[in-house]
């Protein structure tokens, strides 16, 4: 499982969001997280279709199978990696 | 049991729980998202003593970390349900999850009102966002529509006419251009107060009715910032009512 976190730096809701994601990679290093800055990576963020940011995507084999817009605390993004597997 | 649930981890929802603590009461924040609400929006904030410019995500870090220090939980649930046993309170997440206090303070802010059925029909599979800060750079070169005309609006446009080619500004009964990339919503805000319907009353908006005491229809149920009924909705005006929120919940308890 992949877990995708797009965001950019002037993105408040994104630097919230970035200690939470950070605390669920810790305790899940089973799933591989990677932050994507938008700015940096335009084009993985126009492949991903990403319209609003934080935007979580969640890959399994390669394939996008859940994704969430806007804030999310950690039991939240849980449930969205668990609810994907 | 605890003694208090404040309900919104805004600066309403912190400040009361900093006072709360500081009297010896057991306080349990409840958050749906991350703690800040409506501020971590904001990039500059210029009218919060003693700290010109804070950006609302370092302002929210320091109340947090205030608030933790001297004792306050935070958990992270979606309400389902709240109901009134007695004299004390069961609120339930979406879970089943229970928790139960002798007091509630609602401080659970608002959301930006969603755009018409009509205007997301005519706005097709365009994304549509309520947050130009937030996703404006994702729209660089890009023609792009405002929809709303308050203050809010007029700053979204100003703040996208310096990075989109061309910004739309339209009325919330108006057609999407139809060559605008995005849609950028700002017609106001309602509060978010549907989960306490039959609990407390509310006026023709939705607002929870308290007056400067803070107190609710209903015994031991306390309303603190931009959710009341109130003239000034700001950082500070919500800081007070955290406090006299919390300060009603202590004489309540007894």
């Amino acid at each position: 499982m992949e877990l995708l976190d797009f965001y950019a730096d002037w993105c408040g809701p994104c630097q919230m969001m970035k200690p939470n994601v950070e605390e669920f990679a810790k305790a899940h290093p089973e799933v591989s997280v990677r932050a994507v800055n938008i700015d940096d990576e335009e084009e993985l963020a126009e492949k991903y279709n990403v319209s609003s940011i934080p935007c979580l995507v969640v890959l399994k084999d390669g394939e996008e199978v859940a994704r969430e817009v806007g804030v999310l605390p950690v039991k939240k993004l849980e449930k969205l990696v668990e609810k994907a597997k | 049991m605890l003694d208090v649930i404040i309900i919104g981890a805004g600066i309403a929802g912190m400040t009361a729980g900093i006072y709360a603590v500081r009297a010896g009461k057991k306080v349990l924040i409840l958050e749906n998202k991350v703690e800040g609400g409506q501020i971590i929006n904001t990039v500059d904030i210029e009218n919060w003593p003693g700290d010109l410019g804070i950006s609302g995500v370092d302002l929210t870090r320091k109340i947090k970390e205030h608030a933790e220090k001297l004792g306050v939980s935070f958990d992270y649930v979606d309400i389902s349900e709240i109901k009134k046993d007695g004299d004390k309170f069961v609120v339930i997440s979406d879970d089943g999850e229970e928790f139960m206090a002798r007091s509630l303070i609602i401080a659970t802010g608002t959301e930006p009102r969603k755009m018409s059925e009509e205007q997301t029909v005519s706005a097709g599979s365009r994304p549509i966002s309520y947050c130009a800060t937030c996703d404006g750079a994702l729209y660089k070169g890009k023609k792009v529509v405002v929809v709303g005309h308050g203050n809010s609006a007029k700053h979204e446009v100003k703040y996208l006419e310096g990075i989109c080619s061309k910004v739309y500004n339209i009325h919330h009964d108006e057609p999407i251009p139809e060559d605008a990339e995005a849609v950028f919503v700002a017609i106001g805000r309602v509060p978010n107060t549907a989960i306490f319907k039959g609990l407390v009353d509310m006026d023709s908006e939705g607002y929870i009715v308290a007056g400067e005491d803070c107190k609710t229809s209903c015994d031991g149920v306390f309303v603190a910032g931009d959710v009341r009924t109130k003239n000034l909705r700001q950082l500070v005006t919500a800081a007070s009512d955290g406090a006299v929120a919390a300060t009603e919940v202590i004489n309540y308890l007894g």
